[in-house]
């Protein structure tokens, strides 16, 4: 368990900027204690600074997981977020997507959202912007990346994929064994 | 008649003189004088024809006569000429006319046949009712076909083969083939282009593309330019897609043109945009003709589509897809995008404020994880920090290995350098020509290598350390094999290898043979070198000698003499034997077998050593130590170093066994070695002694920090000693908090130190010898990744015990004077028993150090935090001020999101429950109430009432009135069923009796006391009961079933009713009219009392109801007057329900 270097810091928050934008600083810069980012494994953990303390005592072989894993480092040194970070992103993120109903488990499946499961939208959501996806009930279901922009989510065709599946809280229970 | 030309004649020849020329052989009938004249008038050539009735004997002879002949001036020249056209025309004229003739024959044929038809009935080749097939009258072949046409029956020739065969062809069996075509759809063409079918579908995409209409194609188009297309949709706002749609066909068809050129090679023009999406260059046969054509679909195609698509969107639009602005704001009370301050205090939920509240204060300021964590190492396993030394120790000495000549002057010697890269493989190479077995043995050696890595690979810096070092390792046995081998056969071969001119370099026999063999310099320098190998991985093999041999050497450092030192000094008798043999050509020895030398030389001191350790009575530490100072020999060797770490861990004893062991093979080794030629020998010489002496004051430095270690470690063990109640400090962060716990953790801990370092505790003059000043402090990381931050973590170690005493009397005093104070108490102490200023100067800036870390506690992971957020807003490339300074306020109102949850042991959460209880209580205080009420409400209503027929509501109002005015004598009736009654009642049921029956003064108690059932009468019995509970409770809802229940109640009354209808009315009658009638009681649920009991009421009452009220006439007239009415209702009610069915219907 190490703090991220620059670069590791620096990936990581532009990937995290996609989604939440500027309110990355709420997350670093937290009124109620003192949060840090821990790389271990090549995984980024989120932890308060008591936690972060208690961990020091456990040998890097041993510990599993500390805090909150928001992602991983690929072998490419890119950031890969997880699902689990979605507690602490979906409060603040910038740009939704809500689904429908039916199209809900479509999604928590791993698929992508057609135009036809679309509920909702945040206006002026760019192109490969980075979204959370909701459900109608407001209910944070995962991440994604828009394929198209508001308007032309409006014009395409019903079979058309709108938003990109990144992450979804289906993978709790389908990769419970590889999340950390 | 013949017609001759006569070529030849001169321009003056008239017809005359041919009349007269040719009038001798026969009878000129026509001449016919032509002339050719040029442009000028000029005639060139005359000629003539004439008609001449002449016998071909004349002919000939005139012929023979006149041809060639020459007549005024002129050669004649006669020929036969064709008939003049004339008479060829007339000719022809004539046989046209003869034809004209002959033809009226086959007219009249035809017109007698189509007489003959007639005649039969024929009229313009139809016969009128004629069924087809049947056969004109008079006429065989012709036969009358569909629609009464009369056609020929055909006789065809058909050729299968070669032979030829006639086939009737009956029309009349094939009429039905035949259709009547309309004139007008005869002659409509249709074109071509309509004649292909079309597909019907609606407009959605798919059907389109099954039409052949294909979107538009998009070719990808890079973002920006998407991004700007988005933004004009933005700027035209909430206008929507209208005005957007045809810009985007015309781009889209100017980009077809541009793809489909280039796809053409630009010599055809672009044709559809359907081409360009296939991307295929089929323009050249495309079948439509003109550009502007195509251009002309393809718009209107666009067009249509764009209009289609922009239906669909607005239909779309309306029933689906909702934008949302950023500051959508969830139902559940979460804020969209925190864009502005409000937002930047997170709402997630309605608890928040609760939260909020509960919240307590910042905490105090955490624990600095500097003083943490140069204390988790030292919860670290001894082992552990062992192995860690180890690594530490290893990779400092490659590190001064590459520094040092060693493999320069390797690589000098081979300069293609292969050298330093190839290690492994040129060991591999060496192996089979040296022998089988040790082939063999050196690949079990790395199984054996491996499997020690594997238990020390829990550090992957250690693994990637190996794998960049070739590790060279046999066997002890092998070893002794080789070397038996080798000197065997050195004594035979060394005799020829001296023959050689060159200085042979090969030290053991094989490598003479291989180069005797060979016979090239290079491969000798090569197999030198493999020599070379082979003798360090036979040193390699006896890892601890060598590196305790080097330790030896680092113990007499100060000699430092040994490397020129001359062979004989401890060497075996062996060894004398094979110099003697190789003779003083090769004045020195190789680097390899130097060392060996020197190890041998010293092996005295190497005892000497021993001895030492055998003192420090080779504690855990000593083993600790002995890596490193193996690492140091190794450092003075190319390979060495990575290889020994496996065997140090091993423990003391078995290292002394070895270092015996050892002590054997390097004499077994010595006859190994072979001389080299005696420049060459100097320069090594020089080298090695080089590298020894760098090898020499590397290891001193080891020693040193060795030391160190081993005196921080003593002096934390002295500590314990001097105070029993003194106590490490594992939580660095708590540590006003923790002063009493941490003494009884210290007690606790203690022990494990010594533990650990009980070994060194033995040999304290050792310790005390080893004081030697210490490097600088290093600053204590997280985890450190160098050398010096290890040192510096062995040093935290022991100034932790020197620190310890600090904490003794700290208790109930403030920190900073306390350890100041302690600080020089500690001092005094330290000073009394070591007389060590160094230490104590250290220590004071360990003390230093460790106020500033109370004080900049935090500092490490503000600093990262600082160092985030300016990294943050880089990415973003926004200025962002630091909140730090508005953490106070936002505290209060920052909700942590994912501390959300319920907790049921707080109190505050109790507001989040659903208050399901408050409204059960209640119930259940009503229910109580009602049960209370029910039990208490044997009060009797002594009224009596005769009709119901007015309003219950009313009626039963008066029954409460006068409750108090009831009579005795029904109250001791309602007492004799309460008694029956009473043990129900207890349980909890509502049992009240009721009785409708209005001429009985006790059912009327009943009815008030509540609930009733009655033999005879269930439903209006039950229907009373809530009466009853409705008098009590004043709840609405009962009235009206009760109402409704007395609607649909049963009659027993003598009185037979057919129609069900008026049984309300019945009931009103009956009641008007019945005076007395029993009362029957039951409840029901009690099943006991439905039966009858002695002196049941019902019994007495019963038979009554058999009885006729009163006179059968009465009742008769009473009932006609009635029916009449009765009928009247009904009617009345039939009609509504029908008008309204209707009504219902309609809607």
């Amino acid at each position: 368990m190490r703090p991220l270097t620059d670069e590791e810091t620096k990936t990581m928050f532009e990937k995290l900027s996609k989604y939440i934008g500027e309110n990355i600083k709420l997350l670093v810069d937290r009124p109620d204690g003192s949060y840090c980012f821990r790389l271990h494994n090549d995984r980024v953990y989120y932890m308060s600074e008591k936690i972060l303390k208690l961990a020091t005592h456990i040998s890097r072989d041993k510990l599993v997981s500390v805090g909150t894993c928001f992602g991983k480092f690929t072998k490419t040194i890119k950031f890969r977020l997880h699902i689990t970070a979605l507690d602490f992103l979906a409060p603040y993120a910038k740009f939704k997507v809500w689904l429908k109903p039916g199209s809900e488990q479509s999604f928590l499946y791993g698929n992508h959202v057609l135009k036809s499961g679309l509920g909702r939208i945040t206006e002026n959501t760019m192109q490969y912007q980075g979204v959370v996806v909701y459900s109608l009930t407001d209910v944070p279901l995962g991440f994604g990346v828009a394929a198209k922009c508001t308007q032309e989510c409006r014009q395409v065709d019903p079979m058309s994929i709108v938003v990109f599946h990144q992450a979804d809280v289906g993978e709790f229970i389908r990769n419970e064994d590889t999340l950390t | 008649m013949k017609r001759l030309y006569i070529g030849g004649l001169s321009h003056s020849v008239t017809q005359k003189d041919l009349k007269d020329r040719f009038g001798k052989f026969g009878d000129v009938e026509d001449v016919e004088v032509r002339t050719r004249r040029d442009d000028d008038g000029v005639p060139y050539k005359t000629f003539s024809y004439i008609n001449i009735n002449i016998s071909d004997a004349d002919l000939k002879k005139c012929m023979t006569v006149l041809n060639k002949s020459k007549w005024k001036g002129g050669t004649l020249q006669i020929e036969t000429a064709k008939e003049s056209f004339l008479n060829r025309l007339a000719e022809e004229r004539q046989t046209a006319e003869e034809q004209r003739l002959q033809q009226p024959e086959v007219e009249d044929e035809r017109q007698k046949m189509l007489d003959s038809l007639s005649k039969a009935g024929v009229d313009n080749f139809t016969m009128k009712a004629a069924v087809p097939g049947t056969e004109v009258p008079g006429h065989k072949d012709w036969v009358v076909s569909k629609f009464g046409r009369v056609l020929p029956v055909l006789q065809l020739k058909c050729q299968k083969g070669s032979r030829a065969r006639t086939v009737n062809y009956d029309p009349s069996k094939y009429s039905h083939n035949i259709r009547k075509l309309d004139r007008s759809t005869v002659e409509q063409h249709t074109p071509v282009t309509q004649l292909t079918w079309e597909e019907q579908g609606g407009d959605d995409d798919i059907s389109k593309k099954r039409r052949g209409e294909f979107p538009p194609y998009e070719p990808p188009r890079r973002k920006k330019s998407r991004t700007d297309v988005v933004k004009s949709h933005n700027a035209e706002g909430g206008a929507g897609s209208p005005p957007r749609r045809p810009l985007r066909v015309k781009t889209v068809v100017s980009v077809d043109h541009t793809e489909a050129r280039r796809f053409t090679n630009g010599d055809q023009p672009p044709t559809n945009h359907r081409l360009a999406q296939r991307r295929t260059p089929r323009s050249t046969d495309w079948d439509i003709d003109s550009d502007e054509e195509i251009h002309k679909m393809v718009t209107a195609q666009n067009t249509s589509h764009a209009a289609l698509q922009q239906q669909q969107e607005e239909e779309e639009e309306e029933d689906q897809l909702e934008v949302v602005g950023l500051d959508y704001l969830v139902k559940s009370g979460r804020k969209g995008g925190p864009d502005d301050k409000d937002e930047n205090d997170y709402d997630s939920a309605d608890t928040d404020e609760l939260f909020a509240s509960r919240k307590p204060p910042l905490p105090p300021l955490p624990p600095p994880q500097q003083r943490s964590t140069p204390q988790a190492p030292a919860q670290l396993s001894g082992n552990d920090r062992k192995r860690k030394m180890k690594k530490k120790k290893s990779t400092a000495g490659e590190e001064e290995d590459d520094s040092s000549g060693a493999e320069e002057e390797v690589a000098s010697r081979k300069p293609s350098g292969e050298h330093s890269s190839q290690k492994q493989s040129k060991k591999m190479k060496v192996l089979p020509v040296v022998s089988l077995l040790s082939s063999e043995s050196d690949e079990d050696d790395e199984d054996e290598e491996e499997l020690e890595s594997a238990d020390c690979s829990s550090d992957s810096d250690y693994e990637a350390m190996f794998s960049n070092v070739t590790r060279l390792e046999i066997s002890l046995a092998d070893l002794q094999k080789l070397a038996e081998e080798s000197s065997g056969q050195e004594t035979n071969l060394t005799a020829g290898s001296s023959e050689r001119p060159t200085p042979k370099k090969g030290t053991t026999p094989e490598e003479i043979l291989a180069a005797i063999m060979e016979d090239s310099s290079d491969d000798e320098q090569q197999q030198k070198k493999k020599k070379k190998k082979k003798t360090k991985a036979a040193k390699v093999s006896t890892p601890l000698p060598a590196f305790q041999g080097t330790r030896a050497l680092t113990g007499d450092a100060v000699k430092a003499a040994p490397p020129s030192t001359p062979r004989s000094e401890s060497s075996s008798s062996e060894e004398e034997e094979e110099r003697e043999e190789e003779g003083e050509k090769e004045k020195v020895v190789k680097n390899m077998a130097k060392k060996a030398e020197t190890a041998s030389s010293s092996s005295s001191e190497e005892e000497e050593e021993r001895m030492k350790a055998d003192q420090t009575g080779l504690t855990a530490k000593a083993t600790a130590a002995a890596p490193s100072s193996s690492s140091s020999s190794s450092a003075e060797e190319d390979e060495q170093e990575t290889a020994p770490p496996a065997p140090h861990s091993e423990s003391s004893s078995e290292e002394e066994e070895e270092e015996s062991e050892e002590e054997e093979e390097e004499e077994k080794q010595a006859p190994a070695r072979v001389p080299l030629g005696a420049k060459e020998e100097e320069e090594r010489q020089r080298k090695t002694n080089m590298r020894r002496l760098a090898a020499v004051q590397q290891r001193q430095k080891e020693a040193e920090d060795h030391k160190k270690l081993i005196q921080g470690a003593l002096s934390s063990l002295d500590a314990p000693k001097a105070g029993a109640g003194k106590h490490i400090v594992f939580g660095s962060d708590d540590e006003d908090d923790d002063e009493d716990e941490q003494q009884t953790t210290s007690e606790v801990t203690t022990p494990k130190k010594t533990l650990s370092q009980d070994g060194q505790s033995e040999d304290e003059a050792a310790v005390s010898e080893k004081e030697t000043t210490k490097g600088k402090p290093s600053v204590p990381q997280l985890f450190g990744g160098s050398e010096d931050e290890e040192d510096g973590d062995e040093e935290e170690d022991g100034s932790r015990f020197d620190v310890r005493p600090q904490f003794e009397g700290r208790v109930g005093q403030k920190l900073m004077a306390l350890q100041s104070r302690f600080g020089t108490d500690e001092r005094f102490r330290m000073d009394s028993r070591f007389l060590d200023e160094e230490e104590e100067e250290e220590e004071e800036s360990e003390k230093k150090k460790k106020k500033k870390s109370v004080t900049e506690e935090e500092e490490p992971l503000e600093e990262e935090r600082k160092k985030n957020l300016s990294i943050l807003q880089s990415v973003l490339g926004s200025s962002q001020q630091t909140h730090s300074g508005k953490t106070a306020v936002k505290a209060k109102t920052f909700r942590d999101v994912s501390a959300l949850h319920y907790d049921p042991s707080r109190e505050e959460h109790a507001a989040f429950e659903t208050k399901t209880e408050e409204t059960k209580k209640e119930s259940k205080a009503a229910r109580r109430k009602k049960r209370e009420e029910a039990q208490k409400l044997p009060e009797v209503s002594k009224e009596i009432y005769y009709d119901v027929s007015g309003d219950l509501k009313a009626v039963f109002g008066q029954t409460k009135d006068e409750d108090v005015a009831g009579g005795g004598d029904e109250e001791t009736n309602w007492d004799r069923e309460e008694e029956a009654e009473e043990e129900e009642e207890e349980v909890g049921g509502k049992e009240e009796q009721l009785s409708l029956l209005s001429a009985d003064p006790g059912a009327e108690n009943e009815e008030a006391s509540g609930f009733k059932f009655s033999f005879f009468e269930d439903d209006t019995e039950t229907g009373s009961g809530e009466t009853a509970e409705y008098k009590v409770e004043s709840i609405q809802a009962p009235k009206v079933s009760w109402q409704q229940d007395l609607r649909f109640q049963d009659s027993s009354s003598e009185e037979e009713e057919e129609e069900q209808q008026q049984q309300q009315e019945e009931e009103e009658e009956e009641q008007s009219s019945v005076t007395a009638k029993t009362t029957e009681e039951e409840t029901p649920s009690k099943t006991d009392l439905f039966f009858f009991h002695l002196g049941d009421s019902r019994l007495t009452e019963g038979p009554r109801l058999f009885c006729r009220p009163s006179q059968l006439e009465e009742q008769r007239e009473q009932w006609e007057e009635r029916r009449s009415e009765l009928r009247q209702e009904y009617r009345k009610k039939h009609k509504d329900a029908r008008r309204k069915l209707r009504s219902s219907l309609k809607s």
